[in-house]
């Protein structure tokens, strides 16, 4: 059974009256992508914060690789790297400067931090902008070299802290492909994002947070088991009446169905041909209808039947 | 890691254009701007010249040149002195090329078109001369034996005070400028200090944040940066006195070296100013910015880089803060080593510029040193 690399037992943060943490628990294991997956201000970035003991926190207990995290346990703050939600570096050094700086708070061995900067650079392919100062990258490079100066002195457990805010399509991809390396090379990653889909493609195992508690936990596919849907079937229709809408909701494992106005969307629970039956019912009626499509519950599903309301509700 | 950190800092340090611009160029422009504005006021009013004067002479007489002579052999003579015929000379003070005519007859007479400071010099010294033939012309002729013994008297430079040389410094205001500049310089690294807190402060910067997730201790890092910023500060300070002694020409003394010391030390107490200010307060980043600015620009003011008189006020109504005022006491340890032989004032400001550097700097430390904070 792998190790556990972090710990967080009953972790409790209050901002005077407002509850940041409620009682919060993980447990991440070597070898993990753990995706921390909630809405803005559902508490992701305070419980990295508090990992990381930058933050005090009220209650709780805090352990990385087996040892009580303190600010002072430098010892394990020499494992860890660390790219946060904001760009963290001087607009006055190069790339390369950059990365040699930060990993030199780590490393002390020039040689080796040598090799270190110049593998950060080519794992973020930033090959071509070496001597290039912040200010002259665009977004996308930008948060590459963000992470290069976080992982450059190669640590076993790296977190990152929505590190593709604000990023174009192109980047994203390239960074999320770049933090399964960095698993497949054998880090620990914990992830926050309240973008479900990277969380659904990279990580292993999520968590997902409301409020400052963990609402849910597991394998995506876990997730998604502890929810009632599992199919939702879309079809672009015009004038449905009531008693079609009826008659396809009492359709066997349909729980219900929407139109609203252009489209009718049919919720499912188990069940195979659940298309097939329901595309019969609107033939028998004759009706026209246009681009059909099915979708498989996503965590936005499990956010919505758990919570009452959509990950992406409070998104900025 | 302490030197890593250190030269990193000193790379993107100099690297930072508005640091380049206001710690490095504008005391420079301004420094000029005052030679220019001040230099003026100072070779017009403050410095002496010898006064231009036309004599026309209607008669010989050999004792008025005698006394002329003599004037002309002093090193800053009171009369410089053209001998014209009238015509010449009515010219010479219809184009101000002269302060006045003094024509040289039986008795001595003055012409003047304006009555300025040289006129009424001239007049002053006319006056004196014509006091001083006569008490010699009447001793001629009741006791000719006296003459020499009167000429003598009359020779000495009579002065109900003694001249007690205290200094061996310029003692004008126009320096004094000068030395408010160098201390504005120093306070400006203010700034510099004030950037060493929060590129060091998780709860101010990603870049505190980032640093603080680092296995290097936060006390190293900001002692390199520390060590960093005086390094910066104490180069700007050498080129601003550099500057304005050896370009502008400003008179410092002959304690030069001293002068360097001083500036230097200004520099970092500048510094730990601007570390205390950013450390000790839980507001933004641009409030503290501004903070920093208006208290430092404040020290300025109080010690007259704006209003040459406010030291000499404040010394009449508040006299200990002067003793406390950075700005004021860095000026005024290059004051007092310009003006004072002796160097005890000099060092008694000296001591009271590492004091308060060295409670800045504490106090900045304890207070950053926290280890966690209570929100991000």
């Amino acid at each position: 059974m792998a190790n556990t690399v972090v710990k967080i037992n009953n972790l409790v943060k209050r901002y005077g009256e407002l509850i940041a943490l409620d009682h919060f628990s993980l447990d991440i294991k070597e070898g993990e992508v753990f995706g921390l997956l909630g809405p803005n201000g559902s508490g992701k970035t305070t419980t990295i914060n508090c990992l990381l003991s930058l933050l005090a926190f009220d209650k709780g207990d805090i352990e990385v690789f087996g040892k009580e995290m303190t600010p002072t346990a430098y010892d394990i703050k020499k494992e860890i790297g660390v790219i946060m939600q904001n760009v963290a570096v001087y607009d006055e050094l190069t790339v390369s400067e950059n990365i040699d700086y930060f990993c030199g708070l780590y490393i002390t061995d020039k040689e080796e931090r040598r090799k270190c900067v110049e593998d950060a650079i080519k794992f973020v392919g930033l090959e071509d902008f070496r001597k290039f100062y912040p200010k002259k990258l665009s977004g996308g490079l930008l948060r590459r070299l963000n992470i290069a100066c976080g992982i450059a002195h190669k640590p076993k457990l790296i977190i990152l802290d929505e590190p593709t805010v604000a990023v174009d399509p192109q980047s994203r991809n390239n960074i999320l492909e770049g933090i399964q390396e960095l698993n497949k090379q054998g880090a620990t990653i914990i992830y926050t994002s309240h973008y479900m889909e990277e969380v659904e493609q990279i990580c292993t195992r999520i968590a997902i947070m409301d409020k400052g508690r963990k609402i849910a936990e597991g394998t995506k596919d876990e997730l998604k088991r502890m929810i009632r849907n599992t199919e939702t079937v879309n079809i672009e229709i015009l004038n449905v009446s009531e008693d079609i809408i009826r008659e396809i909701s009492n359709l066997p494992h349909v729980y219900q169905a929407d139109h609203d106005g252009e489209k009718l969307t049919v919720y499912c629970s188990g069940g195979k041909h659940n298309l097939i039956r329901i595309l019969d019912v609107l033939q028998k009626h004759d009706m026209a209808f246009g681009r059909v499509y099915s979708e498989l519950p996503t965590l936005n599903d499990v956010f919505l039947e758990i919570t009452g309301k959509a990950l992406r509700d409070k998104e900025d | 890691m302490f030197f890593h950190d250190l030269k990193y800092m000193l790379l993107s340090g100099f690297r930072i254009k508005s640091f380049l611009f206001w710690l490095m160029l504008f005391p420079i422009l301004l420094g000029t701007l005052f030679k220019v504005a001040f230099g003026n006021v100072y070779e017009n009013d403050v410095l002496f010249r010898s006064i231009p004067t036309a004599v026309v002479e209607t008669s010989d007489n050999a004792v008025f040149r005698q006394v002329i002579d003599s004037l002309e052999e002093a090193d800053e003579p009171l009369l410089a002195v053209e001998y014209t015929d009238e015509d010449n000379a009515m010219q010479l003070l219809k184009e101000g090329k002269v302060s006045g005519i003094i024509y040289v007859g039986d008795k001595l007479s003055l012409s003047v078109t304006e009555q300025k400071m040289d006129q009424v010099i001239l007049k002053t010294f006319v006056e004196q001369y014509g006091v001083n033939e006569k008490i010699i012309k009447d001793t001629a002729e009741k006791d000719p034996s006296k003459i020499q013994a009167v000429v003598d008297k009359l020779s000495e430079d009579v002065s109900a005070c003694k001249d007690i040389p205290m200094t061996h410094g310029d003692p004008d205001i126009y320096v004094q400028y000068f030395y408010n500049l160098i201390a504005m310089v120093a306070m400006y690294g203010s700034v510099t200090g004030l950037h060493i807190t929060v590129q060091n402060q998780a709860n101010l910067s990603a870049l505190g944040a980032r640093k603080n997730c680092s296995p290097t201790p936060k006390s190293v890092s900001m002692l390199a940066d520390l060590a960093g910023s005086y390094i910066m500060q104490s180069a700007c300070m050498i080129l601003c006195v550099t500057f304005t002694h050896f370009v502008l020409k400003i008179d410092f003394g002959d304690r030069l070296p001293l002068v360097y010391v001083a500036a230097i030390l200004g520099g970092i107490l500048g510094v730990s100013f601007g570390f205390f200010f950013g450390s000790v307060n839980r507001f933004s980043f641009e409030a503290k910015i501004g903070i920093v600015m208006a208290v430092s620009m404040f020290s300025c003011f109080l010690s007259g880089l704006m209003m040459g008189q406010m030291k000499g006020i404040i010394a009449e109504h508040i006299p200990w803060l002067n003793k406390i005022n950075p700005a004021t006491v860095v000026a005024d340890s290059l004051f007092s080593l310009n003006m004072y032989s002796d160097y005890s004032r000099f060092i008694s400001r000296i001591i009271t510029m590492l004091i308060i550097t060295a409670v800045c700097t504490a106090a900045g430390i304890i207070v950053t040193r926290r280890k966690k904070y209570a929100d991000l």
